[in-house]
């Protein structure tokens, strides 16, 4: 409204947000009254992304916790945020679906106003600037997010492009594999001897092989991790995969994962 | 001078007046409803005139650059945060005219010590089914035409925009006399450039007051086409993806012509 009566145009949506109160002016980073050994450091879950011959691939398990409790065993937190890149979330998912969802519409009312894509740079720091904004309830421990952002760079140099986070919304670029989460000890070892000493290198692993290690990856880590669901092999709940390539994103059929996994995994 | 309301009204006729010769020129607008969603289309030389507002909901304008900016980013800002808040299917065309935009404009319009908006616009929202399909157009003064039908006047799929009124009356008749809803992507291309020419010829003093004969519209076409390049855009109505717009390519306006 504030363009119409003269402001000049904004192509912050944050900003926006901010301007009509749909959202708090920043973060509450503030005298912290709970010691740092307190501080909640695990993600209860389990997500990874490595690059392959196809693109990346992002897969995510389906169990939610609270504490001991397994609340929810259907969760998807590898979201679609715009035609090519995904947002794959450790953490609060309060915290992250409310950041993914800010972030969605950051891309696409920038796209819309600016009338040009945002850079593969600017969608990185987007989602870095979120968690900087929300570090302050982490400090007062709640609302940690620890996300993994894939993406489709088609710029001067056209390739997928992989991130890495930590809670304070620094941003690392990897070259080959992330991981975060409560089972991403167990996985970073696994993709890390697949890489090096694996029959091939993970960037030239074809679909099925990819698929094959992210469900053997997760279910290795569900092994031990009890705040990570794996594949539920009596419900048949299988994990979340999704690939980022030059075509966009793909979500692959739960009939597909469930076919790779039984040749090959079970 | 304007508290006396003789003189406001003369006032607000004079503004409407100098408006109305500000737009008189604009390059006319069409949105078609066809098989699979809605074309927009014009002629320009350089300046962008279709734009994307939301996922279902996309904007012709004609008018003053910076006046066109500031209702865009309104109606963006306003699409935007409303399916932030809510959720992508509560944003409605509809809404976003009756209670944000008209008002808008008018109070610019009615006050006569500040600048009015020098601009007119066409909207269109793509529904689940042809018939859910919205053209709105919105003028300078806040007032609102549709294409909604009732007891009292067919059903429209279509909207046009022009510099003038005759030129968009003129463009309206030619459409609802050659327009089908169930038009291909290819004839809905062919007939928006005709329409386009319609209300070009109908454009100025000298502008044609009834449709012109089917040559008069294909010779001047082919004179337009020769001067300016061809805008045009789509909201598809197939529903894989949230984002209905995409601005269609040269390459795919071309074929679609069968140049």
């Amino acid at each position: 409204m504030d363009a119409a009566q003269g402001g000049a145009g904004s192509d912050d949506f944050v900003g926006l947000l901010r301007r009509m109160g749909h959202m708090s002016p920043t973060g509450p980073i503030g005298p912290m009254a709970m010691p740092a050994d307190k501080i909640p450091q695990t993600q209860a879950t389990t997500i990874l992304a490595f690059k392959f011959q196809g693109g990346v691939l992002v897969a995510g398990d389906r169990r939610a916790t609270a504490g001991n409790t397994v609340v929810y065993d259907r969760a998807d937190k590898v979201l679609e945020i715009d035609r090519h890149s995904i947002m794959a979330i450790a953490g609060v998912p309060a915290t992250a679906w409310e950041m993914a969802r800010v972030l969605e519409h950051s891309f696409q009312f920038f796209r819309r106003t600016q009338l040009q894509e945002m850079s593969v740079d600017g969608k990185v720091r987007a989602l870095s600037k979120l968690l900087r904004d929300n570090f302050g309830f982490v400090l007062q421990g709640a609302g940690i997010v620890v996300p993994i952002f894939a993406t489709y760079d088609s710029g001067a140099d056209p390739a997928a492009r992989l991130y890495f986070y930590d809670a304070m919304g620094a941003q690392f670029e990897v070259a080959d594999y992330a991981a975060t989460g409560s089972g991403s000890p167990a996985v970073r070892g696994i993709l890390y001897y697949e890489n090096n000493w694996g029959k091939k290198p993970l960037a030239k692993l074809s679909e099925d092989e990819a698929v094959t290690v992210a469900l053997r990856a997760l279910d290795t880590a569900a092994e031990s991790d009890t705040a990570t669901g794996g594949v539920d092999r009596n419900a048949k709940i299988f994990p979340v995969i999704k690939i980022v390539s030059r075509d966009g994103i793909t979500t692959l059929p739960e009939k597909r994962i469930a076919a790779v996994f039984k040749r090959r995994v079970a | 001078m304007i508290e006396e309301p003789y003189r406001w009204v003369e006032a607000i006729a004079n503004r409407a007046e100098y408006i109305e010769t500000q737009l008189a020129a604009g390059s006319p607008i069409v949105a078609l409803g066809y098989r699979d969603g809605i074309l927009f289309l014009t002629l320009g030389k350089t300046r962008q005139k279709l734009f994307e507002i939301y996922d279902r909901i996309a904007m012709g304008a004609i008018g003053h650059p910076g006046d066109i900016e500031r209702l865009r980013m309104a109606a963006i800002e306003l699409a935007s945060t409303e399916g932030f808040t809510r959720s992508a299917a509560d944003v409605s065309l509809r809404r976003l005219a009756h209670y944000s935009l008209s008002p808008i404009l008018k109070t610019a319009f009615e006050q006569v010590y500040g600048a009015p908006y020098l601009a007119r616009l066409v909207f269109a929202e793509i529904g689940a089914k042809q018939e859910n399909d919205l053209f709105l157009r919105l003028d300078y003064d806040g007032a609102i035409a549709t294409n909604s039908g009732n007891f009292a006047q067919t059903r429209q799929d279509f909207g046009a925009l022009s510099g003038t009124r005759q030129s968009t009356e003129l463009m309206e008749k030619y459409l609802a006399a050659e327009h089908s809803a169930g038009a291909t992507f290819e004839r809905a291309l062919r007939l928006g450039l005709d329409a386009w020419t319609v209300g070009h010829l109908a454009l100025g003093d000298a502008g044609v007051k009834d449709l012109p004969a089917r040559d008069k519209i294909l010779a001047e076409r082919k004179e337009r086409l020769r001067a300016a390049g061809i805008e045009a855009a789509v909201l598809e109505r197939d529903d894989k993806t949230a984002i209905r717009y995409r601005a269609l390519t040269e390459p795919e306006i071309r074929s679609g012509l069968g140049d």
